[in-house]
């Protein structure tokens, strides 16, 4: 009698708890391993799951559970969130709750944006991922809205405009709560606008703050830009920054500066290719570090600004990582912004190294060529030694998992006149790539999944591909590192050697960031399918011709 | 007089004005070297982030203008102009129809240019 009345008074208690993410929860993202409540896996963005029931072993015996079509043609780049047995994803056009055991919609709630807008959006139609709080479901959308829906039935509950789209501003990010506060990045900076990270109150949509990521004479950094030239100076804030909530700080990638043409800016061009370091409440910039000063290969470092505690000479050190687009990766003191170690993880062309003491590039004459109007083989690409596709962290083993880029391209900076909502770059667009070849002068991997040594740089191990991984990568405890192909393989691969350990061929290509998470004693892996990002649109490889596009959600499990 | 009255009918009624009235097309000259050159600036600038560097898109993403028909002009202008299935977009009030005629000239290279 008293356990049947445990579990009533337990099942009247849950309804109130169901909907309710708190601040405390989310700051134990990373180790709730019954949910997925965080972007990143975490709000340290290590995309590590502490769940060893996938492991190396069994790996080869997982089966897809089921499938969820998004009737979307688009490509899915969105992250999952898992909260009590739910789902929530979004695509570009739509957001969606779905049942995480069998796969049923719950709700789905329609985004419509105008028809005009794809010609703002320069890089997929897309959206990357929600976030949760507080019994409500945030995401973003193209046309630069900022929405908050009922997480039980998916109506809306606030929708702000962050600002008029047309001019070129458009958004994809997953927002990030950090203490209560909606905080939103934005996109544009291809077209000649001036970028922001906002704050919004989670209950009601009030805007709290804007912080500029490019300032204005007067301002402080706003003397590195000549005349006016920060009006159309960039620095976009689209990929979710990371939160360290003893230290109270957010840190976010920024992006590049505008135009390409570096002749028309010269001087450093802060705060683009940084990484700020800022308050959640105010948006007040703490500190920053610049990676590319003065950029002309649209190096974003707007990436995610990976969280973790390694020891550095021996001694435990908070730090904060990047697999940066201009292809060195940087260890900085995530106290204080001190540089602790740079080293480049692909090939690179444009500098010899980065100096510890200044911690700005030893550049070579690559970059000043390019710079002065010449035409330069450039490595990597303006695609960079690593594009937007999310690394994972495995603290125990100390190895970043990276989707790493093996392509260069021919380089020229040409004129270029500011015309609102169009393109301002001042580089030419039609020169193509260089490929990588082998020594006998075949084609050569164009992409490597790499197990990287932070402080190092160098490779344990590597699994290449003959296109580029465009998925995000997760890294668990079980030893196994998931990641998709574009040609559709969903892998699993061994986390010390590398080795491939299962492969799932998925209907389309995969662009998706996979997550896990725990469900009544059972592991499952998820992500989604869906090509038509950045490779698709820009690398004018024929071989995809043979890839359908066509949205889907897959789940996995190790079969009994 | 009703016969004379209804040929004129009839012309007002031809498919080339029906045309002109709905995407007001262009007089049709052979394209200059000079205007295939702007409109693979144009092209660059406004449509490869959609349809690819070079009008290389080989996928399902986006439609593979290499392949548009080169005797459809008018459907070109008309799908420009006022977008298409919802997924193109319209640049009617971006771009003039001369700044299109000079996209679809580089579009009539099929990309070999």
């Amino acid at each position: 009698m008293k356990r049947i009345l445990m579990a009533a008074a337990i099942a009247a208690v849950l309804p109130f708890a169901a909907q309710a993410q708190t601040d405390q929860q989310l700051v134990k993202g990373a180790s709730d391993t019954k949910d997925v409540l965080n972007y990143g896996m975490g709000y340290n963005l290590e995309r590590y799951s502490p769940l060893t029931q996938i492991n190396k072993e069994n790996a080869k015996k997982l089966v897809p559970v089921w499938n969820y079509s998004y009737d979307d043609n688009r490509s899915e780049e969105s992250q999952p969130l898992v909260y009590q047995g739910v789902i929530y994803v979004t695509t570009n056009s739509a957001t969606m709750a779905i049942d995480a055991k069998t796969g049923r919609q719950i709700w789905k709630t329609k985004v419509e944006y105008p028809p005009e807008t794809p010609r703002i959006v320069c890089c997929g139609i897309i959206n990357r991922g929600a976030a949760l709080y507080d019994g409500k479901v945030f995401r973003t959308t193209l046309d630069a809205n900022v929405i908050a829906l009922d997480a039980k039935t998916g109506k809306e509950v606030w929708k702000q405009n962050a600002i008029n789209f047309k001019d070129g501003y458009s958004m994809t990010v997953a927002p990030l709560i950090a203490d209560g506060v909606v905080i939103t990045g934005i996109s544009g900076a291809e077209y000649g606008t001036r970028l922001f990270i906002d704050g919004w109150d989670a209950a009601t949509g009030k805007h709290l703050w804007r912080t500029y990521t490019v300032p204005q004479k007067g301002e402080p950094g706003g003397d590195t830009w000549p005349g006016d030239t920060a009006q159309h100076g960039g620095g976009s804030t689209w990929i979710t920054g990371s939160f360290d909530p003893e230290l109270h700080t957010v840190y976010w990638g920024i992006g590049n500066p505008g135009p390409f043409n570096a002749a028309v800016r010269k001087g450093d061009n802060l705060y683009t290719d940084c990484v700020l370091a800022l308050d959640p409440k105010t948006g007040k910039i703490k500190w920053y570090y610049q990676f590319s000063p003065n950029d002309p290969f649209d190096y974003d470092s707007v990436a995610e600004m990976v969280l973790a505690d390694i020891k550095v000479k021996g001694k435990p050190t908070k730090v904060v990582m990047d697999a940066n687009r201009n292809g060195f990766f940087y260890v900085l003191d995530r106290t204080n912004g001190k540089l602790l170690a740079a080293n480049a993880y692909v090939n690179v062309n444009w500098a010899k190294g980065i100096d510890m003491k200044t911690g700005r590039p030893i550049e070579t004459d690559v970059i000043a060529k390019a710079r002065a109007g010449e035409k330069v083989d450039l490595w990597p690409s303006i695609l960079g030694g690593k594009n937007w596709e999310p690394i994972a962290f495995d603290p125990k083993r100390g190895l970043a998992f990276a989707n790493t880029l093996n392509m260069g391209m021919p380089y020229k900076a040409i004129p270029a006149d500011y015309k609102a909502g169009e393109m301002y770059l001042g580089m030419d667009l039609t020169q193509g790539w260089i490929w990588p070849k082998d020594k006998n002068g075949k084609d050569a991997p164009r992409g490597y999944l790499k197990a990287i040594d932070p402080l190092t740089g160098k490779a344990k191990w590597q699994a290449g591909s003959d296109m580029p991984r465009f998925s995000g990568v997760l890294a668990t405890a079980g030893g196994v590192v998931f990641s998709g192909r574009l040609t559709g393989e969903f892998e699993a691969f061994d986390s010390d050697t590398g080795k491939r350990l299962w492969s799932f061929k998925t209907g389309s290509g995969i662009e998706g960031q996979p997550i896990t998470w725990e469900q009544n004693g059972v592991q499952y892996v998820a992500v989604s399918s869906g090509i038509g990002g950045v490779y698709s649109l820009f690398s004018g490889d024929e071989r995809l011709k043979d890839i359908p596009a066509g949205g889907s959600l897959w789940v996995f499990a190790v079969q009994k | 007089m009703a016969l004379a009255l209804t040929g004129v009918a009839l012309s007002a009624l031809s498919p080339s004005s029906v045309a002109q009235q709905s995407a007001k097309v262009p007089p049709d000259p052979p394209p200059t070297p000079k205007q295939v050159e702007r409109g693979k600036q144009s092209f660059a600038i406004h449509c490869s982030h959609c349809h690819g560097m070079n009008m290389v898109s080989a996928g399902d993403v986006t439609y593979d203008l290499r392949q548009f028909p080169h005797d459809q002009r008018e459907r070109f202008f008309e799908s420009v102009t006022n977008g298409r299935n919802n997924r193109m977009p319209p640049w009617g009030d971006v771009l003039s129809q001369d700044e299109i005629a000079d996209i679809w000239a580089y579009v009539l290279t099929g990309g070999k240019r």
